[in-house]
């Protein structure tokens, strides 16, 4: 297992560099418009002109993939981003102030894992209608219940260490030792967590958007070219290989990167899973 | 009934055993006594052939007039349990947790003897009756949690025994029990070398157990095997310096306490597997250390009452006049 | 025990209700008027004023709240908005199918992760175990619908073994055993990936483990020790993430029976929440719960029946 480690660290930061550069390029530049409708080029081939040819309205298929990773990567980082400020707060609070307040904390976190998450997601989707920021909050909403776990349990292990019973002893506020002790030592679960939690984002988000429940037209995503390309698949079934490949190899770099970061930050974290 | 001749186990390029030789004859009690890390347990385990399949295993492991080093692991299967048998240090976790106890002594004779169910239930009830179970059908019911830890010493010598193996290995038996139980184990395990006729190979750190449980003692240190010789013997006079020195480290409760303000201890540790040298590897930590001793392994000098030792001191020593040390 | 499995019923009835009242509390303040869903925006105010006053839609939220419990507590679900006919028909009707498919596609999970996890176990550190590791890394990162839409271009489109998608009905068991492959497979594929990762870790982890040495002194077979002894020791485990993937394949059935057009409750759930369908929406989401909820219980049951230290003195 040994020389694993390194490698799945370098290649999980490949693939994840490759989607986020192309997420960040295409805020600036894209090889054509992406939203160019020309009937007369429909369904090409790939060229030099179209690298990867062109959809059913002749619109570019590498340009609509890097705006799609645009939304992907926006989804995924602002609902990942929500999901862990609010849930690690939850945990540090929870660990931090115990009795009722971890309790109720703790029987929140309980009650959402319980609930089936797609399930939740597609209903608050479809119930305030399809748009980015339902998207992201319903994405962020899975992901609260997860980091307030980890955040707490992370916690609630640094605390009973001894410098911090010695910060303790040296009557330091709660308020010190917190943000002294306690936060740098969660810092590497958290990272662990929020890329894991990333790659999950991403798959849902696909999914939203591929039962129509994620970011609106003309705004290309991965999800929903997928499902217009599922309507050609005796047509032009290329154009459901490639946004497909997107969201693997996204979901796959966050993942290695993820097992990666959480072998160097702490080997003792991979015992949890 | 075993003999060893040069085996040498190594991870990579480190030998946890170097260059061994020691034969046991049937019926005999042998102990093999050293610190962890000595390579005790390794050279057990090769006796069943189970060192990590990463390992390299030279020389010759001849068992019953079998040569079985290097023999692959179907070979190794006819050999475990039914000519060599082998019981472990931790009498808890050495039981499947989830399985009745009668089970798990009852599968392989069913399994590798062909026994049915019946036959295999009337046999573990037989072996838990030999190996001194109180009520053994109901013992047979429970799970390894429910029973003490020499009950489950016991078990485990229990299906050591079932398929009858000539020698058993016993790799620190008594060291996770309390010493009451575990003076009972070694009572338990003479009585049945005396009467299945069985060898025993006996493997400790603690040498009151071993003087009580075996015949004959081969001390190890960093792999090497560095003195054998009857028990008695060997630890009312020991060759080897080190044996010296753990014959003087021994805890006694006979010795005045004015007398011993500080327990005698041997200096340093023993050398991590990657520091060993080719030379003798007690080289460091002896005081009678000379300056060949850590660039040239000593040769085995064998004396009229059946000692061998591996040392430069009995080495010299022999050279100057045979008859001196080995009278 | 007993007091171990009251504990558990109280916190298994307890979640059941938190999660019906979440369900009606956001199913009742959103925006998004049934009465307007039902009749159309062209309808005359005082239709729409009727129809909720038809609906108990005027009285107040704990009143309806409470009446649509006890409703449930005797098997009436309401009726649906949408397909005017009693939800507890709907579901009664499309439940077998979406039950038959997560069962199947749980079945084949575990029997798939089983037999992979255990290889790569037994081979720890060999190219088999790198190969099963990479090609369950790489299946973890595959989003369902998409391995449907590769399965459907491949065995549909490409060899036209297997129906694209649609269901002929129980009536045709060929024709319905035939459309349930495709969606077996994509639901089991991600889920097996998993849990063969899981098998494996816990079985290396057990493998340390001196019963299992105790196990080949006495001369047992490799096989045999890794199926009968260790891998009865590595369950714990791998049943809490089958627990956890049930759950995932009965809500990937809503993606599923979307891509491949299955008359079942993952379509309902769709159709009923583009719908509007109030009466609807909330039976299935507090049934899909239910059926979560259950299976968390019985895998904390399960423990019990995998180890003895956890079962009651004899």
């Amino acid at each position: 297992m040994r020389p694993k480690r390194p490698v799945s660290l370098v290649i999980g930061a490949a693939l994840v560099g490759l989607v986020v550069a192309a997420a960040l390029v295409s805020l600036v530049w894209t090889p054509h418009d992406y939203e160019a409708i020309d009937v007369a080029q429909r369904f090409l081939p790939p060229s030099a002109e179209h690298w990867l040819g062109t959809d059913q309205f002749g619109r570019d298929v590498v340009s609509q993939l890097m705006a799609g990773a645009r939304s992907s990567v926006a989804i995924a980082f602002v609902a990942v981003l929500l999901g862990g400020v609010v849930g690690s707060l939850m945990g540090l609070v929870a660990a931090s102030a115990g009795g009722l307040v971890e309790d109720a904390v703790m029987r929140l976190t309980d009650f959402s894992l319980a609930f089936p998450a797609l399930l939740f997601a597609i209903m608050l989707g479809a119930l305030f209608g399809p748009s980015f920021a339902n998207a992201v909050v319903a994405i962020a909403f899975i992901s609260v219940p997860v980091f307030a776990r980890v955040v707490r349990g992370a916690a609630l292990q640094v605390r009973s260490q001894d410098y911090v019973l010695a910060a303790r002893a040296g009557a330091r506020t709660p308020a010190h030792i917190l943000w002294d002790h306690v936060v740098p030592n969660v810092l590497p679960a958290i990272t662990v967590l929020a890329t894991i939690e990333f790659a999950i984002a991403i798959l849902v988000e696909a999914a939203l958007s591929y039962l129509g429940l994620g970011v609106q037209p003309p705004t290309p995503s991965w999800g929903r070219m997928l499902a217009q390309a599922q309507t050609l698949l005796y047509l032009a079934p290329q154009l459901a290989i490639y946004p497909g490949l997107c969201i693997m190899i996204a979901v796959l770099g966050f993942n290695m990167l993820g097992d990666g970061l959480r072998d160097a930050a702490d080997p003792r974290l991979t015992e949890g899973r | 009934m075993l003999a060893i001749e040069d085996l040498t186990v190594a991870y990579g390029g480190n030998a946890a055993v170097r260059r061994a030789s020691l034969t046991i004859a049937a019926g005999e009690r042998i102990g093999i006594v050293g610190e962890s890390g000595s390579g005790k347990s390794t050279l057990a385990l090769a006796l069943m052939g189970m060192v990590a399949d990463a390992a390299r295993v030279e020389g010759s492991i001849r068992i019953g007039g079998i040569e079985m080093a290097g023999a692959h692991e179907k070979a190794w299967r006819v050999v475990r349990g039914r000519k060599v048998a082998m019981i472990f240090q931790e009498p808890l976790s050495a039981l499947n947790p989830l399985r009745r106890v009668g089970e798990t002594v009852a599968e392989p004779l069913r399994i590798l003897n062909g026994m049915d169910r019946n036959a295999a239930q009337a046999r573990t009830l037989a072996l838990f009756k030999e190996v001194g179970l109180p009520d053994p059908e109901a013992k047979a019911r429970q799970y390894p949690h429910q029973l003490s830890g020499g009950q489950r010493q016991r078990v485990l010598i229990a299906l050591a025994l079932s398929r009858d193996p000539a020698i058993l290995i016993a790799d620190e038996p008594t060291s996770a029990l309390d010493a009451q139980v575990g003076l009972r184990i070694v009572e338990l395990l003479n009585d049945l070398a005396r009467r299945r006729g069985m060898s025993v190979v006996f493997i400790s750190h603690d040498l009151a157990s071993v003087a009580r449980a075996t015949d004959r003692l081969c001390v190890m240190y960093g792999g090497d095997v560095i003195e054998t010789g009857p028990t008695a013997a060997v630890l009312a006079a020991p060759h080897h310096p080190y044996t010296a020195g753990l014959v003087a480290a021994r805890p006694r409760i006979d010795a005045r306490r004015e007398r011993r303000a500080r327990m005698a201890t041997i200096e340093g540790v023993v050398p991590a597997l990657a520091d060993l040298t080719e030379g003798c590897r007690f080289a460091g930590r002896c005081r009678s250390e000379m300056p060949h001793c850590a660039g040239e392994r000593p040769r085995v000098s064998i004396s009229a009452q059946g000692r061998t030792v591996c040392c430069h001191l009995t080495d010299a020593a022999v050279t100057a006049s045979e008859a001196r040390v080995f009278a | 025990m007993t007091r171990f499995f009251l504990r558990r019923s109280a916190g298994f009835v307890a979640t059941l209700f938190g999660v019906s009242f979440v369900v009606f509390w956001v199913m009742n303040v959103v925006p998004g008027d049934p009465a307007l869903v039902i009749l159309g925006i062209d309808s005359t105010p005082e239709a729409q004023e009727a129809l909720r006053r038809l609906l108990g839609l005027d009285q107040p939220f704990a009143l309806r709240y409470l009446a649509w419990l006890a409703g449930m507590l005797v098997g009436d679900f309401g009726t649906s908005y949408a397909f005017r006919v009693p939800v507890a028909d709907l579901i009664v009707e499309r439940l077998p199918l979406t039950l038959s498919l997560a069962m199947t596609g749980m079945t084949v999970t575990i029997v798939l992760a089983l037999g992979l996890g255990v290889l790569a176990a037994a081979n720890h550190n060999r190219p088999v175990d790198w190969s099963v590791m990479l090609v369950s890394q790489v299946g973890i990162a595959v989003p369902a619908f998409w391995l449907s839409i590769l399965l459907v271009i491949i065995f549909a489109v490409h060899l036209r073994w297997l129906p694209p998608g649609g269901f002929p009905g129980w009536s045709d068991p060929l024709g319905a055993a035939r459309a349930l492959v495709l969606p077996t497979i994509a639901l089991a594929a991600v889920q097996s990936a998993v849990l063969a990762r899981v098998v494996r870790a816990s079985l290396l982890e057990v493998a340390r483990l001196d019963f299992v040495r105790t196990a080949r002194a006495s001369g047992l077979a490799r096989s045999r020790i890794l199926w009968l002894h260790m891998l009865p020791n590595a369950l714990v485990p791998i049943v809490t993430i089958v627990g956890m993937q049930f759950a995932n394949v009965l809500t990937g059935t809503i993606v599923i029976e979307n891509v491949f057009s299955l008359p079942g409750l993952g379509r309902l759930v769709f159709q009923a929440i583009s719908n509007r369908d109030l009466p609807l929406v909330q039976a299935l989401v507090v049934l899909f719960a239910t059926i979560v909820v259950v299976m968390n219980f019985l895998v904390d049951i399960a423990y019990g029946v995998i180890d003895p230290k956890l079962r009651p003195a004899a």
